[in-house]
């Protein structure tokens, strides 16, 4: 039986096995290649995706468990002409490096701004435990977390 | 020359894209028709392949290749070509390739892996440098003496791959003094793996009878030699281009899985995809290696160095790879930041069965500054003197001789000391702190330098006013790429830095390069697109100077105009000039190249090295504070300060990032990333759950001042940035919880477990008995013997 899903507003069906991990289907039938399948595991946060608005690490997903629910992929946060409100504050911070964990940072740190609007340097330090980067030293991106905050 | 400063704050013109998720890395590039491969890998660390018998899985659904041995002929390796791409005969370490398959998909490909046919005879491993130094030892390569040499110089022998020695002045004659102090310190690190978020990563076709290698690399060009080598191929039959990069730390500065995608490319006529999973990255990354250091001096009381000595043992795994080249750097590392009377020092690259280690950020310099600013202290202690103002006294300065003979220009680092006890000073200590906990701070020097070599750039002036810069250098996150090489191109010629594209890297359409490591990117590949603009300047300067009618000479380039210098809005804007040009004699470009000049040694200094002295020095100073934890041995860094020597900041915000990144990456290898090897050869830490990088919570703010002046033979004054904020974080906590503790630092990380051992008093003092007492006794042959092998 064909999987249902919702990706960025779109309907699609899905003939994947069902254990399959979402991001593979993400990835590699859907060309929504932004969630990157960094470990596998769930550490790196590098995979995460909203699924019905809670931030997930698709690679641990299996997509029937995804079945029915409304995902949104980084690729889905923003209008084609314009950044959202973190993306325009990590790239006015020079945040970027190599790239590869934004997605998951985007996706991460979008749900944080509307979850917790009131959050501090510390309460963002602990919400990116789940969103390793290997190049910034991540001060720049709980900056540009508090300068999104900042701007409403 | 320009009119308009190279130095500005650009912003990254990849960044949006990336923050986008839009961005195709390597593994994001799927291609109509395209294979999937994978590696079957031995499970064992020292064996003899009795049988490989692939029929069966060559039936297997989906298969469309499989590729063993006989399909690769070349051995690779730097100095020494002692590396083939698959087993031949024999395994010399857990996970070395036996065999490549390509299928329709990736359950296809592994499945047919287990269906290979393989019987391997177990043989005696040898699994650390003390068991691969013991006499009579199992050799990993018993053919040493076999090998093509590539470069000549090095001695070797047996399990010992490589080794280079300096030897300067009368050592002996030094420690005879009966007025000094004899001070012998001795150190241990394990391995640190890069992490790059992209895995090694490689889609591979076979067109018009070439290879075209699509890779997540940061050497192209080598990346083209080593596969044509060893495929056996002409290296004009491999053309390499590299998608954007996602981190490289070094891992990427050595061929790794292409070969296996090229060959069932060719072999499947089809594109074929080739990623490492996350376990084979965790377990066969090309590591910074594992090391064991011994160093003694000779001080006088009143702090001058006579005489030094030291013998450094580097893990090159079951092949030399680069640890083979990064013997040289121990003179420059471990012999660094401090003058001395008299030196010598050996260092050995040493075969193990285990995993190839590689290259990493500041390769040799991070635990050989660890080894050297912690012996530095305890030279201090034993003689009673205040750490920094020994440091002070002894840091190399104007026209003072390195260990290689080398003179240094400008007093760079007592300058960046001064500077660092400003920072220091300006903030108000805190009250006193009555936690528990144990605090201490310490300052350390490093010295570093620019891989410097040769690049190659060419610049076209397009005519509507932009230009195309097109080089082999790769964007690996630092920024260099899409932020200083535009700067200066644009500052050469006066147009907006966001007028000047950037060429990803391609093997077909740019000249030689050495590739995107050891901080060389903005010098030398920037000074080839300097080179290049500047030759395109020339020339569009001339066709202006007919067109205003005013001599070259009184003309500038600026704001997109060519105009009369001290008359803005005079003039032609670069597009009329550059579409002029373009009708009367064609197209402007301009090339340019770019290599290091060398550096004069003292001769005989050295022997067995690959540079004898260094082009362009970076130094580093770092200061920190932290706090242990007497109960957990959890240790804090509570603040964070570097003094970096950068020439010139062409992008200050960008190298500020650089910085913050690299010493959290140093605070990882300081203080929790470890690496450990079972009695089974196998590497213990085989994903992020057993591999513990920095997370968000265990990071500082690093405060940074950037060095401005120091002489460097860079395009316009600058010295690479990327590399060197890892230098002296493990020296520098080391350093710190030393004096936190009153305890002796001699290894890293410093885990937990690890301090709370010395805490205890249960941590015996390290002993290196496979170190022997006399210098020369651990040389395979007397410094400077005629060359040839031993």
């Amino acid at each position: 039986m064909a999987l249902s899903l919702t990706v960025n507003g779109d309907r699609v069906a899905s003939t994947a096995d069902p254990a399959a991990p979402l991001v593979d289907i993400l990835r590699e039938e859907l060309h929504l290649t932004g969630a990157k399948p960094v470990c596998r595991e769930g550490f790196c946060g590098a995979c995460m995706v909203l699924i019905d608005g809670k931030p997930t690490p698709s690679c641990l997903t299996p997509a029937a468990l995804a079945d029915g629910c409304e995902i949104q992929t980084v690729e889905g946060l923003a209008t084609p002409g314009q950044l959202n409100r973190i993306q325009a504050a990590l790239d006015a911070s020079d945040a970027v490096q190599c790239g590869m964990c934004f997605p998951g940072m985007v996706v991460s740190l979008t749900h944080l701004l509307t979850a917790s609007p009131d959050a501090t340097r510390e309460d963002i330090r602990a919400a990116l435990t789940g969103n390793i980067c290997r190049c910034t030293g991540y001060e720049r991106i709980i900056d540009a977390t508090l300068l999104a905050l900042a701007t409403k | 020359m320009s009119d308009v400063s190279a130095t500005m704050d650009l912003r990254r013109r990849d960044a949006a894209d990336k923050l986008r998720g839009r961005t195709r890395y390597t593994v994001d590039r799927y291609l109509p028709g395209m294979l999937h491969a994978a590696v079957l890998r031995a499970s064992v660390p020292s064996g003899r392949i009795v049988r490989l018998d692939t029929s069966r899985a060559a039936r297997m659904p989906g298969v469309r290749a499989i590729v063993t041995a006989a399909d690769a002929p070349g051995m690779m390796g730097i100095g020494i070509a002692d590396h083939p791409l698959f087993a031949r005969d024999v395994i010399r370490y857990d996970g070395e390739p036996l065999a490549a398959i390509a299928a329709g998909t990736l359950a296809q490909a592994q499945a047919a892996l287990a269906a290979i046919d393989v019987e391997i005879e177990s043989l005696p491993a040898v699994l650390t440098m003390a068991d691969a130094l013991v006499p009579d030892a199992p050799l990993v390569h018993p053919n040493w003496r076999d090998y093509e040499v590539l470069f000549e110089g090095g001695a070797r022998e047996g399990n010992i791959a490589w080794e280079a020695t300096v030897v300067r002045g009368d050592v002996d004659a030094a420690f005879a003094r009966p007025d000094v102090e004899i001070v012998e310190s001795s150190f241990r690190v394990g391995r640190q793996n890069h992490v790059a978020f992209e895995p090694r990563a490689v889609v591979a076709s076979y067109e018009d009878g070439r290879f075209h290698i699509e890779t997540s690399t940061q050497v192209p060009w080598g990346i083209r030699n080593a596969t044509a080598r060893v495929l056996g191929v002409p290296a004009s039959q491999v053309r390499v281009t590299v998608p954007p990069v996602g981190g490289g730390f070094g891992l990427k500065f050595d061929l790794a899985i292409e070969p296996f995608a090229a060959l069932l490319a060719r072999a499947s006529g089809r594109p074929v995809r080739l990623v490492n999973s996350r376990e084979e990255e965790m377990l066969t990354c090309l590591f910074r290696e594992n090391a064991e250091i011994r160093i003694r001096s000779a001080v006088t009381r009143e702090g001058e160095i006579v005489g030094r000595e030291a013998v450094v043992l580097m893990d090159c795994g079951a092949y030399g790879g680069e640890q083979i080249f990064l013997t040289t750097m121990t003179a420059h590392t471990l012999g660094g930041n401090y003058k001395l009377g008299s030196v010598r020092l050996v260092s050995r690259a040493v075969y193990t069965n285990t995993a190839p280690n590689g290259a990493f950020r500041c390769c040799n310099g991070v635990y050989n500054t660890f080894a050297l600013e912690r012996h530095t202290d305890e030279i201090a202690a034993r003689i009673g003197m205040d750490p920094l103002l020994f440091r002070r006294r002894n840091v190399l300065g104007d026209k003072d001789l390195g260990a290689t003979g080398q003179v240094f220009e400008a007093d760079v680092l007592r300058a960046m000391l001064d500077r660092m006890d400003t920072l220091r000073d300006a903030v108000v200590p805190p009250p006193a702190r009555t936690d528990g906990r144990l605090y201490g701070r310490a300052t350390t020097v490093g010295t570093w330098f620019v891989f410097v070599g040769p690049s190659a750039a060419t610049v076209n002036m397009n005519a509507d006013g932009t230009a195309t810069l097109v080089t082999s250098g790769v964007e690996i996150g630092s920024g260099s790429m899409v932020q200083s090489l535009p700067q200066i191109v644009a500052s050469t010629l006066g147009i907006a830095p966001e007028s000047v594209t950037v060429r990803a890297a391609d093997t077909d359409a740019a000249g030689y390069d050495v590739g995107v490591g050891g901080g060389r990117t903005t010098v030398s590949l920037g000074a080839a697109s300097l080179s290049a603009a500047q030759d395109v300047r020339t020339k569009l300067l001339k066709v202006a100077s007919e067109m205003i009618e005013a001599a070259p000479e009184d003309l500038v380039m600026r704001h997109g105009r060519i105009e009369i210098a001290g008359a803005p809005g005079s003039g032609r804007t670069i597009a009329e000039v550059a579409t002029c040009a373009q009708a009367k004699s064609g197209p402007v470009s301009g090339t340019g190249a770019f290599t290091g000049t060398g550096v004069p040694a003292m001769p005989g200094c050295v022997a067995g090295h690959f540079i004898d002295a260094i082009d362009i020095p970076v130094f580093a100073v770092h200061d920190c504070e932290v706090a242990v934890d007497p109960e957990t041995g959890h240790v804090e860094v509570l603040n964070y300060r570097v003094v970096q020597d950068v020439g010139r900041a062409l992008n200050p915000r960008a190298i500020h990032g650089q910085i913050q990144g690299g010493v959290v990456q140093g605070l990882g290898y300081a203080l929790h990333e470890e690496v450990t090897i079972g009695s089974n050869g196998r590497v213990c830490q085989s994903g992020f759950e057993t591999y513990r990088v920095p997370l968000a919570l265990d990071v500082v703010p690093v405060e940074i001042s950037l060095y401005e002046g120091a002489p460097s033979m860079g395009p316009l004054g600058t010295k690479g940035a990327g590399e060197v904020p890892i230098l002296n974080v493990g020296a520098a906590v080391a350093c710190a919880v030393a004096n936190a503790t009153g305890k002796r630092i001699q290894e890293l990380p410093l885990t937990p477990p690890r301090v709370l051992e010395l805490l205890l008093d249960r941590k015996r003092d390290l002993t290196l008995p496979h170190i022997a007492e006399t210098w020369s006794d651990n040389l395979v042959r007397p410094h400077k013997t005629p060359r040839g092998n031993a």
